[in-house]
């Protein structure tokens, strides 16, 4: 089993309705994104917020979309997947 | 009962609000706080419903809407939001205490008020803005349709004046949100403020307020926000910035539900019916020795009021009579409008007011004519 831990990116949002409206834009446009908790280690000063979670292989679609959308968000941010399941699973 | 104070509350809602509401309490978490499956109901829920009232108003973007819990709570944050000490604010006298006493007390703060006057009919002449304004108005607060009367004011035609002097027009739409059609952006209207429970068929507690893109208002109350927490001001960012605290995710779903509903039967409809049954009303008892009807009957839209006083009776007398005998449900008194009282001439006596639901009948109209015939003799 490989160690090379998987990128994921997350989109910051500075409030929830930012993040809900990307949401639905993404679904829309056939884009997967997930709801999830942001990172604290990422968060800076929005705290305790909501973020989009977004594979690599989407990141390019997603921003494409957001700029043909003129979409708000705060940053993007790319971030090493920290759980690893298999690893912890019998800890 | 006969249900005829639908301009107080809209008793009777379509079976899915309160379904909405029920299934809600079971299964929905906080919106805006986490995002565990409880929580994204919710956060979808207020955003659907968000999205629902954008296009209901035709707002630029959700985010523009934010909710409140009643139009009273957006009329102060939209008053005390936008005036400073030192500005001129123009209203009327067809408003509500919801809009005169923020009004009042910004006005004991230094914003000077002047007040379009209204006649015996209970309608405006529009000229009047513009021969009040002056080198320091900043604000028009006005209703879209007067809560004792019926009466509407064309806000389309006051936005053109407020748009044309750059002043900041804010309209109180309790009375006609859900039935009659709004569009902030056409009718140049910057501040919305809005109930849920009355036309659009919400439940109590629910309500909001549209901001136009780029006004800002300061907000009313801070505190928590969901969003970033370690900042020490709350989030300027709307929606955010007009919702600290939990939402009424629980009134919300109703109001989505009631949106719908709305959206499916059509407000034309709506309206159509509404109108019917209080020009049934109207026709009913004009001719009615000793029935005094107020408003201005001339047109054909107006709101589904019919207010009026029986001789010489307290207005009060009256309504209780016509619960006690006859099971109808009016309003008398003052119905928190103290300046069109005093224009109709009404401050002693009162009035009692029937305002009419979809869901009322024609023969729980024809009820009413006849109690009132019974009532004065005819």
């Amino acid at each position: 089993m490989s160690d090379k831990k998987e990128i994921n990116y997350y989109i910051l949002f500075k409030t929830y309705t930012q993040g809900m409206a990307l949401h639905e834009l993404l679904r829309g446009n056939g884009i997967r994104s997930r709801i999830s908790p942001a990172p604290r280690s990422i968060q800076g000063e929005l705290g305790c917020g909501m973020s989009l979670l977004i594979m690599a292989e989407d990141i390019d679609a997603v921003r494409r979309c957001i700029e043909e959308n003129n979409a708000e968000y705060h940053d993007i941010v790319p971030l090493e997947n920290q759980i690893n399941p298999n690893r912890h699973k019998f800890c | 009962m006969i249900y005829f104070d639908n301009a107080a509350t809209t008793m009777r809602k379509p079976q899915q609000v309160t379904d909405a509401v029920i299934h809600a309490m079971n299964s929905l978490g906080n919106a805006g706080r986490g995002v565990h499956e409880a929580s994204l109901e919710a956060a979808r829920t207020v955003y659907g419903t968000r999205a629902k009232l954008a296009e209901f108003f035709n707002a630029e973007d959700a985010k523009q809407i934010a909710f409140t819990a009643n139009s009273t709570e957006a009329l102060n944050i939209a008053i005390k939001g936008v005036l400073e000490p030192g500005d001129h604010a123009i209203t009327t006298e067809l408003e509500h205490n919801s809009v005169l006493r923020p009004l009042y007390e910004m006005e004991e703060k230094g914003v000077e008020l002047s007040i379009v006057k209204s006649n015996r009919t209970g309608t405006i002449d529009y000229d009047d803005f513009e021969k009040l304004i002056k080198e320091n108005t900043r604000v028009i607060v006005c209703t879209n349709g007067s809560n004792l009367t019926g009466n509407l004011v064309d806000v389309a035609r006051v936005g053109q004046i407020a748009r044309k002097h750059g002043l900041i027009f804010i309209v109180d739409a309790s009375q006609t949100a859900g039935v009659f059609p709004i569009d902030v952006q056409a009718m140049n209207i910057d501040i919305l403020c809005f109930t849920g429970h009355k036309s659009l068929l919400g439940p109590q507690g629910t309500g909001g307020i549209y901001v136009r893109e780029g006004l800002a208002v300061n907000p009313l109350k801070c505190g928590g926000s969901g969003v970033q927490t370690y900042l020490k001001k709350h989030p300027d960012d709307m929606p955010t910035a007009l919702e600290a605290g939990t939402l009424n995710g629980h009134g919300i779903a109703g109001l989505d539900a009631a949106l719908e509903y709305l959206m499916e039967t059509g407000i034309d409809t709506i309206r159509e019916k509404e109108q019917a049954l209080m020009w049934r009303f109207y026709n009913g008892i004009k001719d009615i020795h000793n029935i005094k009807i107020y408003g201005d009957f001339s047109g054909t839209e107006r709101c589904p009021i019919v207010t009026i006083n029986l001789g010489e009776y307290d207005s009060s007398d009256v309504s209780d009579e016509l619960f006690v005998t006859y099971g109808i449900s009016t309003r008398p008194g003052a119905h928190c409008a103290p300046l069109m009282h005093k224009a109709l001439g009404t401050v002693e006596q009162g009035a009692v007011r029937f305002s009419f639901s979809h869901y009322n009948t024609e023969e729980e109209v024809d009820t009413a004519i006849a109690a009132l015939r019974e009532l004065t003799g005819a």
